[in-house]
């Protein structure tokens, strides 16, 4: 049974088209995370099936009710804001049994319920406090607490860590994927963060222009991009795009380097397409080749140490790429290195659609 | 060229300032203490010339009179008006702005519409306003001037209150939306106590244009109702003027207004500015 | 803002239709009444419901004492609101800068602008009073022998006791907005504009002046409009005369309402003066942006 199911949404502001036909399907207890660029509805459809905005076309369903037209109350969902949304004249306590004294909730068994988010979310000292005496951290979680309390079927977040420092961004995701295991609630979760998507998420949709470039498993979504667009907004550091042209079943690049495609693998001659390496794939040569990878030299340009990594752009095909290597594997610009290309991993996409093969 | 050092071309500035600033002072406040002075003066200091310029003991017996003869009593229909329709104005206006702010009702021309009416000089409306009243049996009922009043509070209710609300995060009311407020709640729930220094500020400074307001009062009471305002022309004569009640009314009608006014003159900067300045 | 789902469409309408209601009491209705009546020839004696014509606006063209008050309201508004501006403009730059006691003396500061202007008016009253005014009573130390100028009767001292009195009270309420204006100027501007030599009206002229005018375009356009309808001062003190040499625009307005009860030609008047003043008004609050 889904807990949320849209058919065909379409959002209009006035002339603007920010929504463009959603299907989305969310079986119960599953993580979903929207992840996306600035501007790809992603908000958007977010706050739609909330409630806050009005759908221009198609219909909502929550837990097999149609709630298309529906008040936001009565959609039984509750929702974590990216700003917290608390009151800042009620203290924790209140602010966190808003919501069931809005229901009428009783008062032992909200005092009960209150006591046991705050328990869980480890702010059960805070709660005589205001939220002007809070840290950042602190009122993420009652926002959360808040959220929690009221059992809902369908949980929403809406970029909720994204006023939070890197550091405390860390420690929060933990908390809310940890959250998810406890309750095994339907969460949807919407962030620009593809870190977080990857991580916090049972399945990613990636939303691009108000369409769902592509849904499925974060992984899925890593090894196998349907898009040139889905293989470059996941991973960091970015998959390195060159445009090359399949000749006799050999990648060649733009200055005539060619790199042989591992067997089974099939591409139309004389197609032109454009290669897809990812960083991670392109690794400082060992001894010989393993089946499916090419070995080229190489003369580093650029050093840019991540700690346990280290990230190094040299020229490849005409253009310039970036390889991650291990941390001591490459001192200096300049030094010549030979580099392995897994090739068994390289996504090639054809230019005119940009989908890939 | 001899120069003055810096540190005393600073002081001899500061006095400067000061000095101008307290004369201002004295020369604005002076009217008021005279008014003040006049009201505890006997009739022998009030007749006096040369002028008295300071009571030479603090006597009540003006005051006294005007709780014996019911002047008093305007001070009290003063409060019963200007209080009744400031709260009724603040609710109408408050929720009014609300929804010009938060759904765009009636768009520009609505909020145009309802600032332009702070215009309307009173003289030109309170005729056929007084007209309509004495068909209704309106003229001298708390009643009609509550709901004149209420009616004239209303722009300038709209108008301050249209800012404060701005001010409150949409996202505390879409939360209380969702979790399960119905939107009348989140009024009461959230945008009142949010808006509450406003509510506050703009709720002085209606109650102070009810409460000085004349020629409504003028028009629309005669015995029943009369205000302290109409009450003071009373005593105004061609030849001569009844001194001690006009100060002792003045002074009472005034004092409620000082006090108010001074007691929350932290909040009321940006009532004064008119909403013009932000902050 | 949030969508209203189909079950509160009508809330905002709930919201704001006792204030429309209400306001159409004090807007609408009088603007048609006044219309309507002003079409007929009622006095307080006769009931003459008979279409008249445009006859009261005809007459309202001929009377000279319309125009005169008129003519005394813009003098009125000519001379107190370019006074209070720079008065209250100056004690703004006075106050601007922290001194000892800034707050109280603020707050004594702003007292005439908070009593009713009937009382301002009656205060004045009692200050100009011939005999027994403390007004008359300085002016003869400074002269040298004892005055008792008649300030609310003389013809030549009339208009300067009624705006004294005007300029006393509301001269503060310019220097509060002004000094919350100034206060808002960014320092840095003034400042850079220093350093680069700039004295002081050069700086006041393009750098203050442009930043405090939105501001002081709405006090102007608001003190102007309380001007042109002003009424209590005028009626504590001269009750329009002597004769009608003080009569503005809202007293000729009420004695002809409710002195010589004529009813038509009042509503002529009251039209249109709320005619014109809508159009200017809602003109000037359009290019304002105010209703934004």
């Amino acid at each position: 049974m889904s807990d949320l199911k849209i058919s065909g949404l379409h959002k209009h502001y006035g002339a603007y088209h920010a929504v463009k036909g959603i299907d989305l399907e969310v079986p119960s207890g599953e993580f979903t995370v929207l992840v996306g660029p600035s501007g790809c509805g992603k908000s958007t459809l977010l706050r739609t099936i909330a409630g806050l905005e009005e759908a221009s076309a198609g219909t909502i369903e929550i837990g097999g009710k149609d709630v298309t037209w529906a008040r936001p109350r009565d959609r039984d969902i509750a929702m974590v804001f990216q700003n917290y949304a608390l009151y800042p004249y009620l203290n924790v306590y209140e602010n966190i049994a808003f919501g069931l004294r809005a229901r009428k909730v009783a008062s032992d068994e909200a005092d009960k319920r209150v006591k046991r988010a705050a328990e869980m979310l480890g702010i059960a000292q805070l709660l005589q406090r205001f939220p002007r005496e809070l840290s950042g951290g602190q009122r993420q979680r009652v926002a959360i607490g808040r959220a929690i309390v009221r059992d809902a079927l369908l949980f929403l977040f809406d970029e909720p860590l994204s006023n939070l420092d890197a550091q405390l961004r860390d420690d929060m995701r933990v908390e809310i994927k940890r959250l998810h295991q406890e309750l095994g609630r339907t969460m949807i979760y919407v962030t620009h963060d593809q870190i977080e998507a990857m991580t916090l998420a049972d399945r990613i949709a990636l939303l691009r222009d108000g369409r769902i470039e592509q849904l499925g498993a974060p992984l899925d979504l890593f090894e196998r991009p349907a898009t040139r667009f889905v293989a470059g907004f996941l991973g960091s550091p970015k998959m390195n795009f060159l445009p090359a042209t399949i000749e006799s079943g050999d990648v060649a690049l733009r200055d005539g380097t060619k790199l042989t495609l591992p067997a089974g693998r099939k591409a139309p001659n004389g197609q032109a397409i454009i290669l897809g390496l990812r960083p991670q794939h392109i690794a400082k040569a060992g001894a010989s080749a393993a089946p499916g990878h090419v070995q080229l030299p190489s003369t580093i340009e650029l050093v840019q140490p991540t700690g346990s990594r280290v990230q190094v752009s040299m020229p490849l095909g005409g253009s310039s790429i970036t390889a991650e290597f291990a941390a001591h594997e490459v001192t200096a610009p300049g030094e010549q290195v030979r580099i392995d290309i897994d090739m068994t991993r390289a996504v090639l996409i054809d230019p005119q659609t940009d989908k890939v093969i | 060229m001899k120069t003055v050092p810096f540190h005393r071309r600073k002081e001899t500035k500061l006095a400067l300032r000061y000095l101008t600033a307290v004369s201002l002072v004295v020369i604005f406040a002076f009217p008021i203490y005279w008014l003040f002075a006049m009201s505890f003066k006997t009739p022998g200091e009030i007749f006096a010339f040369p002028p008295v310029w300071y009571p030479r003991s603090i006597q009540f017996n003006n005051y006294a009179v005007l709780f014996k003869d019911g002047d008093a009593k305007t001070v009290g229909n003063s409060l019963v008006l200007a209080s009744v329709s400031t709260f009724f104005a603040m609710i109408l206006g408050t929720i009014a702005a609300y929804s010009l702010v938060r759904f765009k009702t009636g768009g520009e021309n609505l909020a145009v519409w309802i600032i332009s009416q702070r215009m309307i000089p009173p003289v030109a409306i309170v005729f056929p306003v007084f007209l309509l009243y004495v068909w209704l049996g309106w003229v001298d009922t708390y009643i009609g001037l509550i709901i004149l009043y209420t009616a004239f509070s209303l722009p300038y209710v709209i108008w301050m209150m249209r800012g404060y609300i701005e001010d409150i995060p949409l996202e505390l009311e879409e939360s209380a939306l969702i979790d399960g407020c119905s939107r009348w709640e989140v009024l009461w729930k959230v945008v009142f106590p949010m808006a509450r220094a406003g509510l506050f500020a703009t709720a002085v400074f209606t109650f102070v244009f009810s409460w000085n307001d004349f020629l409504f009062a003028l028009v629309l009471t005669r015995t029943e109702v009369a205000t302290y305002t109409v009450q003071v022309t009373h005593y105004f004569g061609g030849q001569s003027n009844f001194w001690s009640k006009i100060a002792a009314m003045s002074v009472l009608g005034t004092i409620p207004v000082f006090v108010t006014v001074a007691t929350l003159q932290r909040y009321l900067v940006r009532g004064i500015s008119m909403g013009a300045v932000k902050g | 803002m949030a969508a209203i789902a189909y079950p509160d469409r009508n809330f905002k309408y709930w919201l704001i239709s006792p204030a429309i209601f209400l306001l159409l009491l004090i807007g609408l209705f009088p603007l048609i009444f006044s219309l309507v009546v002003s079409f007929m020839r009622v006095t307080m004696l006769e009931t003459d419901t008979s279409f008249a014509g445009l006859l009261n606006f005809i007459q309202l063209f001929h009377d000279a004492r319309l125009w005169q008050s008129l003519a005394h309201t813009a003098l009125v508004i000519v001379i107190a609101l370019p006074i209070e501006l720079l008065l209250g403009l100056a004690m703004a730059y006075l106050f601007l800068d922290r001194m000892p006691g800034r707050q109280i003396l603020i707050s004594l500061l702003v007292l005439p602008t908070i009593i009713s202007p009937i009382v301002a008016g009656a205060t004045w009253r009692l200050l100009f009073d011939n005999r027994y005014g403390p007004i008359n009573q300085i002016i003869g130390w400074f002269a040298g022998y004892p005055v008792a100028a008649l300030w609310t009767v003389n013809p030549r001292l009339v208009y300067p006791a009624i705006i004294f009195c005007e300029i006393w009270q509301w001269t503060p309420f310019m220097f509060l907005i002004l000094l919350a204006a100034l206060s808002n100027v960014d320092r840095s501007l003034t400042e850079a504009a220093e350093i680069d030599g700039a004295r002081f009206w050069r700086s006041f002229r393009y750098i203050v002046l442009p930043a405090i005018w939105p501001v002081m375009s709405i006090a102007i356009l608001i003190r102007g409009l309380d001007l042109f309808r002003i009424f209590d001062i005028i009626w504590a003190l001269t009750a329009g005369g002597p004769g009608t040499m003080t009569e503005t625009i809202s007293v000729y307005a009420y004695v002809q309402g409710f002195r010589q009860f004529e009813s038509s030609y009042t509503a002529a008047i009251a039209f249109l003066v709320i005619a014109l003043l809508t159009v200017i008004v809602t003109f000037a609050i359009r290019r304002m942006g105010l209703a934004k």
